[in-house]
């Protein structure tokens, strides 16, 4: 609890500090490369028939995922808070490679915690994060995928806290990580709005996102909340809901607390956790953020799933469509999109975060698709 | 008076402090962590804890998350750990037990009928792992609604002000875990846990107890020497057992007799 209020207190101080300001700012321009576009998908959008279909290209950022957002923001917080050792869990290896990335940029020692399952079928960032100076430590508890990785991340914090900042890569885990992770990735949506009025001259008619934990869908989300704008949070539907392999915690979960939030969570009638699925190792987590959870319960945000074939389907679509390989978690949202767009009208606006790019993925599409 | 407030008492009159194991129900069935409770009961056990396990357990190391393991593996439901407690009555076990669960088993059955089936049963205490006191008004309150002891927990990080937020709602005794960090055998004591424990004990109106790490009659020795009114041991406990389980009367037969040497560490004393 106290290495929590410290994250917190110093978090507060720096967010009214206009040299931690004026830093990250500096880091987001001139290192992440923002902001990124809102790029207008014009052949998807002719081949769908319907609304006007906006890609928010996260993709595009440095390590390519909206990742760096939270990860460079966190990493100068750590610096700040004197910690030289920086920990983080990661599920499809884009949050450990943020994080090992924004770690060699400071100077920080980095060790990233990643489920086995997850470490194999994402054997490329697991280098990746090797090559940045991290170590990967492979864990094999549990069902050896994200929520596992967190974890242990947390049994080592909390040995660990006097020299090490826990770097939480989603909008779950105890106070202050959602805030906190909410307001440096919701720089997503604030771009976005401007984009967007800049563009087209007035707010879109629909956001769409894809969620595990919900860290990209709530930066999107965030910034347009007190706007006339329907939201729609995609889960992974795994192999359907019915099935009980998925992760779709707001579809299918119940209120719960895991990792010191309370939230949705996918659990049995006895409070523990189930094990999830999804094609995509980022969404594979049993939970959504506390703010989810809100918005969910009081309607604010439609939550829908989108089961592993579709994703997969639309991660040939839109590459194929625009040259554009998402990752398999931003392809729930282009599968997503695929289905609304048509029943939009042709002047109405979607924007869809495209979270980020998919090479991660291309060697376990073709694994799957037998072409390797 | 609660049942672990008198038992704290005579073990005062008698100067000894008290012996609580911590038995993860269900490990790795309930017939053995029955067995082994009543082993414990019968050389020296004061006051048992009774871990129910949990598929995330953030604050355990590898022993106790695969005690955990092994009891969910064998189907392990929230209705055998009332079961154990009830049948613990039965075969006349007088000893106190405090259910040591994650916050999110008890919330799963509803606060209040967690509290009240528990009461029912003959449970004295909860210790909820995962639940930081600034979140548990409500477990608090039903806790006292139905003569149920929650026990804190204090970590050697805790800041002063904080520990005595946690001491001044404190019930039965306070948990102090000895290290940052997880459940497991150490091999020694800090001296900056004790320089805390001391602190803690000056400042609290219930003994402490000190556990994490916990797992020879010399460490027993050590806390009670620096203030400790009770000692915890857990993991050390299924280390002994866990790799004996294919003999199981000398696997508790061996627990019984560390029970023994961390008891009579704990009578020595001169509190």
């Amino acid at each position: 609890m106290s290495a929590l209020k410290q994250v917190e207190s110093e978090y507060i101080r720096l967010k009214e500090d206009t040299e931690f300001d004026r830093r990250l700012n500096e880091l987001r321009s001139r290192y992440i490369g923002r902001p990124t576009p809102l790029y207008y998908a014009e052949r998807l959008t002719r081949e769908l028939g319907g609304a006007r279909i906006y890609l928010k290209r996260e993709d595009l950022a440095h390590t390519g995922a909206h990742k760096i957002n939270n990860a460079v923001g966190q990493a100068l917080l750590a610096q700040a808070m004197g910690k030289t050792r920086v920990i983080a869990e990661t599920g499809a290896g884009q949050h450990g490679v943020a994080t090992a990335t924004a770690c060699a940029l400071l100077g920080l020692e980095c060790e990233i915690f990643m489920g086995a399952v997850d470490a194999e079928r994402q054997r490329l960032n697991c280098f990746r994060m090797n090559l940045l100076g991290a170590k990967v430590n492979v864990v094999e508890t549990g069902s050896k995928t994200l929520k596992d990785a967190i974890n242990e991340a947390m049994r080592d914090f909390a040995a660990t806290s006097e020299y090490t900042h826990f770097l939480l890569g989603s909008v779950v885990g105890p106070h202050p990580y959602p805030t906190m992770i909410r307001d440096l990735q919701s720089v997503i949506g604030k771009e976005a709005r401007k984009q967007i009025l800049d563009v087209e001259g007035r707010l879109p008619d629909a956001l769409v996102a894809c969620v595990g934990g919900g860290s990209n869908a709530i930066g999107l989300f965030h910034p347009f909340l007190q706007d006339p704008v329907p939201m729609h949070g995609v889960e992974a539907g795994g192999k359907g809901i019915e099935s009980g392999m998925h992760s779709a915690s707001v579809s299918a979960g119940t209120p719960g607390v895991l990792h010191g939030a309370r939230m949705l969570l996918i659990q049995d009638d006895e409070g523990q956790i189930h094990e999830t699925h999804s094609i995509a190792a980022g969404l594979d987590y049993p939970g959504v953020g506390p703010e989810h959870s809100h918005l969910a319960t009081v309607g604010r945000v439609e939550y829908h799933a989108i089961n592993d074939q579709e994703a997969v389907e639309g991660f040939h679509l839109l590459s194929e469509m625009e040259g554009i390989v998402p990752a398999l978690e931003s392809a729930h949202a282009v599968a997503f999109v695929a289905k609304l767009a048509q029943e939009m009208d042709h002047d109405q606006l979607v924007i869809v975060n495209l979270s980020g790019r998919g090479d991660k993925d291309v060697e376990q599409i073709a694994r799957m698709e037998g072409r390797s | 008076m609660s049942r672990i407030e008198s038992v704290f008492n005579s073990l005062r009159e008698r100067g000894e402090a008290a012996y609580i194991p911590y038995v993860c129900a269900g490990d790795p069935d309930v017939d053995f962590s029955l067995k082994l409770v009543e082993k414990l009961c019968d050389s020296g056990a004061d006051i048992i804890e009774l871990g129910m396990p949990f598929s995330d357990p953030i604050a355990d190391g590898i022993l106790i998350q695969g005690a955990m393991n092994r009891s969910l593996s064998n189907g392990f439901k929230r209705s055998d750990l009332f079961g154990m407690i009830s049948s613990l009555r039965e075969i006349g076990i007088q000893q106190p037990v405090v259910v040591m669960s994650y916050y999110n088993i008890i919330l799963n059955r509803g606060v209040d009928t967690f509290c009240k089936d528990l009461s029912e049963i003959g449970g004295d205490g909860v210790i909820a792992v995962d639940l930081p006191i600034e979140e548990s008004l409500e477990l608090d309150s039903t806790c006292g609604k139905w003569g149920i002891d929650l026990i804190g927990l204090i970590s050697p990080n805790t800041p002063l002000e904080r520990v005595d937020a946690i001491l001044e709602r404190a019930r039965g005794y306070v948990y102090l875990v000895a290290v940052a960090g997880i459940t497991g055998p150490r091999s020694s004591l800090h001296e900056s846990t004790l320089r805390i424990l001391r602190e803690v004990a000056v400042r609290s109106p219930v003994p402490v107890a000190l556990g994490f790490g916990i797992s020879t009659p010399e460490h027993a020795r050590i806390a009670v020497e620096n203030g400790a009114g009770a000692v915890v041991e857990g993991s050390k406990l299924i280390d002994i057992y866990a790799s004996n389980l294919n003999d199981r009367s000398s696997a508790l037969e061996e627990v019984g007799e560390h029970a023994q040497l961390i008891k009579s560490a704990l009578r020595e004393n001169d509190l």
